[in-house]
């Protein structure tokens, strides 16, 4: 009995917010501000998504998918070289890997903040998908890099030597035997990136100020100035930044856990 | 010729990007905010590139300034606070998890789902359940007996740091938890079945036997979840700006603050490499501690 308190505990601390955010993103107007709050609604407004699409979020959900799409599509593929390059050869950096990895993971993103500001501004790409895409690589390259190459040391060598013996180069080797076999790493670490680059905050509030340029975080915390007290839809913008997330979360999980404990912790 | 260019070149052709990468977006801001920490640098920085070496003035600032020694306080405690809470949150699903139950794997699905809610939506979501007038928690809290009809959570430094403190264990206790779980079912159940025949009750267990077992686990948690909580900016910044009046301002946003409001870059940068240097410093020290755990056995 004691254990199902609990768990009914636990259960609500975990979902509740997560209910709350939707059940509020339908409920009608009138029955949103109540001092006694009502926790079903008979009459559910889909409307509202239609409205927060409309009052910019269309186009923050645009610049969201560009860029995170962009990260992941880079950090993926600079990422399988370098993880199949430290899997196969014998490199000394192999070494300064997880050393790396560690301090991206450890140090505050506001350390390489300033001086990523000064080159973009002289660049020009301040206000730009491509300027948010290259500061987004600077924290899932490490990472995507060791996740990958973990999962490169898993399939096993003689697939290779057997291709290249048969006459074929060890790249296209790597391309056409090792990558193929590789999906479910790839697809792991592509919605890791994808999930990283979507969620981010810091970067995006600093180095794009055009309100059409925003992505969905950005967009979310100012429409929450404006909108003071529309909760409905506050919540149904926080709904359509949410949703995509979770559904790809909860596709990985298990092997984020696996690599983040890998890439968080001393090895 | 094909296999010398597989040995020699192709490695580091592979490399080459990834390289570029941690160099350019890595290695060189970081050292670019080291220089730029003894350097007294505004807006004249951001225009034209002019600086001016001030050697330690910067540090000192950040000793002799009574609102960023603050800062620092405030950000310690609180993150302290933060990982004991995640941590006995985290310690206490991760033994319910352990127990047989029905509809066990159904909670631990459900227990994910905060970890997956992006920062700055939990944030805003969280903002609206801490509500003063219409909030879920006030009510929620009315019926368990005190009355917080129209408590204003973020009027107020203390409450609303709780009311933070809240969303960041919420959102990190997934983590803990199911690590801990893990580690939990890797204990061999001889070890659990020998304690028992000697007598031991549920407690003593946990004391004598789990929580020893689990140690070099706990500490390494212990480290990632000071890490997370040093660095804490996304969740700050949508649920009260730092205010009311810069009293709830953490070391990232005030470094944030100093260098994109107020340009004072030099300070800012120094700030930043002072919140690193305290984090290198804990993570050496933990795996110190882990390290001599392990030499122990």
């Amino acid at each position: 009995m004691a254990l199902y308190a609990a768990a009914v505990v636990v259960a609500a601390f975990a979902v509740a917010p997560f209910a709350w955010m939707l059940l509020t993103s339908l409920k009608p107007d009138g029955e949103i501000l109540r001092r006694t709050p009502s926790l079903w609604t008979a009459h559910p407004q889909f409307g509202r998504y239609a409205d927060v699409l409309h009052a910019g979020f269309a186009v923050a959900l645009r610049n969201s998918l560009v860029v995170a799409t962009g990260t992941t599509v880079a950090g993926v593929a600079v990422a399988a070289l370098a993880g199949y390059a430290l899997a196969r050869f014998d490199l000394p950096l192999r070494r300064y890997l997880l050393l790396m990895v560690m301090a991206v993971q450890m140090f505050p993103l506001v350390v390489l903040i300033i001086p990523l500001f000064v080159v973009m501004k002289a660049l020009g790409l301040l206000d730009s998908w491509l300027g948010l895409i290259l500061a987004y690589l600077s924290f899932t390259t490490p990472l995507a890099v060791w996740l990958l190459r973990s999962f490169f040391d898993t399939i096993p060598k003689d697939l290779e030597e057997a291709a290249m013996s048969d006459g074929a180069t060890r790249a296209g080797a790597m391309v056409r035997v090792i990558f193929p076999l590789a999906g479910p790493g790839l697809a792991a670490t592509a919605i890791f990136s994808f999930i990283a680059a979507w969620n981010e905050f810091l970067f995006a509030l600093t180095f794009v100020k055009q309100e059409n340029l925003r992505t969905l975080p950005v967009a979310l915390s100012a429409f929450v100035g404006q909108q003071q007290a529309d909760w409905g839809l506050i919540m149904a913008a926080s709904v359509l930044f949410t949703v995509p997330v979770v559904i790809f979360f909860l596709a990985v999980h298990q092997r984020l856990t696996t690599g983040m404990v890998a890439g968080s912790v001393t090895g | 010729m094909g296999s010398r260019f597989d040995r020699r070149v192709l490695p580091w052709l592979l490399l080459t990007p990834a390289l570029l990468v941690v160099f350019g977006l890595v290695v060189y801001p970081v050292g670019r905010t080291v220089w730029l920490s003894f350097r007294s640098a505004g807006l004249p920085y951001l225009a034209s590139g002019q600086s001016r070496f001030v050697g330690l003035d910067n540090y000192r600032h950040l000793l002799t300034d009574a609102h960023l020694r603050q800062v620092f306080v405030t950000t310690a405690v609180f993150g302290f606070a933060c990982v004991a809470a995640t941590m006995a949150v985290g310690l206490a699903v991760a033994l319910l998890l352990n127990q047989p139950f029905r509809g066990r794997g159904l909670l631990g699905v459900l227990v994910l789902l905060p970890w997956a809610v992006p920062r700055v939506a939990a944030g805003v979501v969280w903002r609206w359940l801490f509500d003063d007038q219409y909030g879920l928690v006030n009510w929620t809290l009315s019926h368990l007996g005190h009355d917080f009809t129209g408590f204003s959570w973020f009027n107020n430094r203390v409450p609303a740091f709780i009311a933070i403190g809240v969303v960041v264990v919420w959102q990190s206790f997934p983590f803990i938890a199911l690590s801990l779980l893990a580690g939990l079912q890797s204990i061999p159940p001889e070890v659990k079945e020998a304690a028992r025949m000697d007598g031991a009750g549920p407690l003593q267990m946990l004391r004598h036997v789990t929580l020893p077992m689990l140690r070099p686990l706990l500490l390494t948690l212990i480290v990632v979840s000071t890490i997370w909580d040093f660095k804490i900016f996304d969740q700050v910044y949508v649920m009260t700006g730092g205010g009311p009046y810069r009293s709830t301002e953490l070391a990232a946003i005030t470094v944030w603050r100093e260098a994109f409001a107020r340009l004072h870059l030099g300070s800012a940068a120094a700030l930043a490499v002072a919140l690193f240097a305290v984090l290198l410093v804990m993570t050496v020290g933990y795996s110190r501690l882990t390290r001599d755990d392990m030499a122990l056995r």
